[in-house]
């Protein structure tokens, strides 16, 4: 085995431009295609985190109906024994009601759909950043009359300013149109302007008292000690309070059960792209060595070299080709990735297409241990893959080859 | 001291024989003895490489057998024969003998390895081979690095590194100038007369021919005259 190899590294330097051009087209292949992977990884689990963070938190309580149909007058009976039972379940870190309507925001300018969202001054801040997010003016102010946050997407389009008012109209429990000036008490930025145009955000008992009169929950979110408790903690919800609906992140939003079910996908769709691609160097570098060494492989034949050794040194030949060429890509790439995980990648200069749908423009790329592993045997497969037409032809060569002139 | 080693029996070889069927031998019957020096010569054409061929065990004949040792290769599969001919047959080409990226020391260490041998007997033998026929000094040159004289000679070495039954060298010295192929005869007979190795090689060199024992002269792919020349009665 050792002949053969030291046989098979020697032959690949019997051309050492060819071999060279191919190296260096799997090093930049493999560097590429690792450092997209490590942003596309990157991109994914910032927009998770911030989703997270942000907006959904692990998990949501709502009326069995709420989310198909989002009627005010489906609230959450008794919210009290819930929260109780978070209170003392080690698992939450901390729990807030919500108060949520869809209407119409108003200015004299125009009027747009939004989202209105009641949340608990106090409790909010405890399950989500949203108030770090605030960009001019307070946060949703207890001495103010009626505050409300706006996203600067929106206020941008409707000319507004902090101290603005604006009317928002919305059915109350009753299914009766119920209308209610609010004062802009600050402007928010998000990572979506998507969200940012559609969100307001104002004090749930001032929109409870507008819907219903008095409380109306809609939703209690719940951030958790760590994600990984919420699927037995939705189980105990379930079996707890089984007149409304617990769900997690992942059944709770459909964007990101997407993003982490596509997202573990795509380092290895990435790199079978560019191996594909790689593979076909290989095997078309691999036929023309071992073109010009016809005879030199019948001389082997008819000596005595049986044809598991040819099928193996032309397979090592590749193996090993793509193997310098891999290990020497990955490792540039695993640099690069260490340094652009501090740094970040910042792609703002070709516009704010992403930061519209949510995702940051300064991206700190992400690759796991594993995700380096199946670039590994990505390679490899390539190299194995690509070489065995030609190995094959070597075998089914004739030895007297070497004869002829 | 006389045995048979190689036996040909009515040996035939028709190449194309659907589309223009060319007789390359024609009831070859021939059979050759441990420690020969036996030159094989004709015209161009004449059917010398297809005989060496199917003594080799490189190609099968149309009909008629080959037995070595007292075993026909005739009907082996093809990976048997790979092995026999490692076991058994050391080759001499007139060209593409060697591997390029190897030196001559590890040239002739190849086979011993391919044969799995000892490798401390692997080592000593292959100084010594390269001893013998003068390339000591030039063990760790690659085959370019060495003239065409040397190159052939290592594939000498490697041939009877390999510890065959007997060696077959087509046109061993085709590509040499003449004091080259002279030097190269004078190491095979050498091998020849001091450890019996057997030898049967093609040529069109006059001189070469003169250096053989024993004469086979092939025309139309049938034997036309087998002859044991004086130097054979010298030294037997
Ligand atoms: N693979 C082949 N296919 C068809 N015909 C062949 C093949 N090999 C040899 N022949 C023919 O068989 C005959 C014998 O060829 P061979 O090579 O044995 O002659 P040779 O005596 O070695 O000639 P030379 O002195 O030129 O080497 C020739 O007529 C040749 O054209
Ligand atoms: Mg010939």
């Amino acid at each position: 085995m050792k002949l053969i190899l030291t046989l098979a590294w020697r032959n690949i330097w019997r051309q050492p431009g060819r071999s060279l051009v191919l190296i260096g087209a799997i090093v930049s292949g493999v560097w590429a295609g690792v450092v997209v992977s490590g942003w596309a990884n990157g991109l994914i689990e910032q927009r998770l985190v911030n989703l997270i963070q942000t907006e959904i938190t692990h998990a949501q309580i709502h009326h069995p109906q709420f989310r198909q149909e989002r009627e005010s007058s489906m609230y959450i009976s008794a919210p009290e024994r819930i929260y109780q039972m978070l209170d003392s379940d080690p698992r939450v870190k901390s729990w807030a009601p919500r108060t949520l309507s869809d209407g119409m925001f108003q200015s004299p300018v125009a009027a747009s759909g939004v989202r209105i969202r009641g949340v608990d001054v106090e409790l909010e801040p405890k399950v989500t950043i949203f108030h770090e997010m605030i960009t001019q003016g307070a946060y949703l102010d207890e001495t103010m009359r009626n505050p409300v946050l706006v996203g600067e997407a929106l206020a941008e389009k409707h000319n507004l300013e902090p101290g603005y008012r604006v009317v928002l109209s919305f059915q109350d429990v009753n299914n009766e149109l119920v209308s209610a000036s609010f004062t802009i008490a600050g402007l928010y930025k998000t990572h979506s302007t998507v969200y940012d145009e559609r969100t307001v955000y104002v004090r749930m008992q001032d929109l409870s008292e507008l819907i219903n009169g008095s409380l109306a929950v809609h939703e209690i979110a719940i951030l958790l000690e760590e994600e990984s408790y919420s699927g037995n903690l939705i189980a105990d919800l379930r079996e707890q309070f089984p007149d409304v609906h617990s769900e997690s992140w992942y059944e709770l939003s459909p964007e990101l059960r997407y993003l982490v079910d596509f997202g573990g996908m795509m380092t290895g769709m990435i790199m079978l792209i560019i191996m594909f691609a790689l593979a076909f160097g290989i095997l078309n570098t691999m036929l023309m060595a071992l073109f010009e060494r016809m005879r030199e492989l019948g001389m082997l034949m008819a000596i005595g070299m049986n044809r598991q050794r040819v099928f193996a040194m032309i397979l090592l030949e590749s193996v090993l080709l793509t193997l310098s060429g891999g290990l020497a890509g990955l490792l540039a790439a695993a640099g690069t990735i260490r340094i652009l995980m501090n740094r970040g990648i910042d792609l703002s200069v070709f516009g704010d297409g992403l930061a519209e749908w949510g995702f940051e423009s300064v991206i700190y790329p992400v690759m796991t241990g594993a995700d380096y592993g199946e670039v590994f045997v990505i390679v490899i497969l390539a190299a194995i893959l690509a070489s065995i037409y030609p190995a094959l032809k070597a075998v089914r060569m004739n030895p007297l080859e070497v004869e002829k002139e | 001291m006389n045995q048979a080693i190689i036996q040909t029996d009515r040996l035939t070889k028709i190449y194309n024989p659907d589309t223009v069927p060319v007789h390359a031998l024609r009831d070859v019957s021939l059979s050759f003895e441990q420690g020969e020096f036996t030159s094989v010569v004709g015209p161009s054409g004449s059917g010398k490489t297809t005989l060496l061929n199917m003594i080799g065990g490189l190609d099968k004949p149309t009909s008629g057998s080959v037995m070595i040792d007292g075993v026909s290769i005739t009907g082996m599969k093809d990976r048997e024969l790979i092995d026999f001919r490692l076991k058994n047959i050391g080759f001499v080409f007139q060209h593409y003998n060697l591997i390029p990226v190897f030196t001559a020391r590890e040239n002739v260490s190849f086979i011993m390895l391919l044969q799995k041998r000892d490798k401390a007997e692997m080592m000593e033998r292959t100084e010594k081979l390269l001893q013998q026929v003068g390339l000591r000094e030039r063990m760790d040159a690659r085959p370019k690095q060495l003239s065409g004289g040397q190159q052939q000679r290592v594939a000498v070495a490697r041939a009877l590194a390999s510890r065959p039954k007997f060696i077959l060298a087509d046109e061993p010295t085709a590509n040499l100038d003449s004091a080259s192929a002279m030097n190269l005869l004078d190491i095979m007979e050498k091998m020849n007369r001091e450890e019996n190795v057997t030898f049967i090689f093609s040529t069109h060199d006059q001189r070469v021919i003169d250096r053989a024992r024993r004469v086979i002269t092939m025309v139309d792919g049938a034997v036309e005259s087998d002859i044991a020349t004086d130097q054979k009665s010298q030294t037997a």
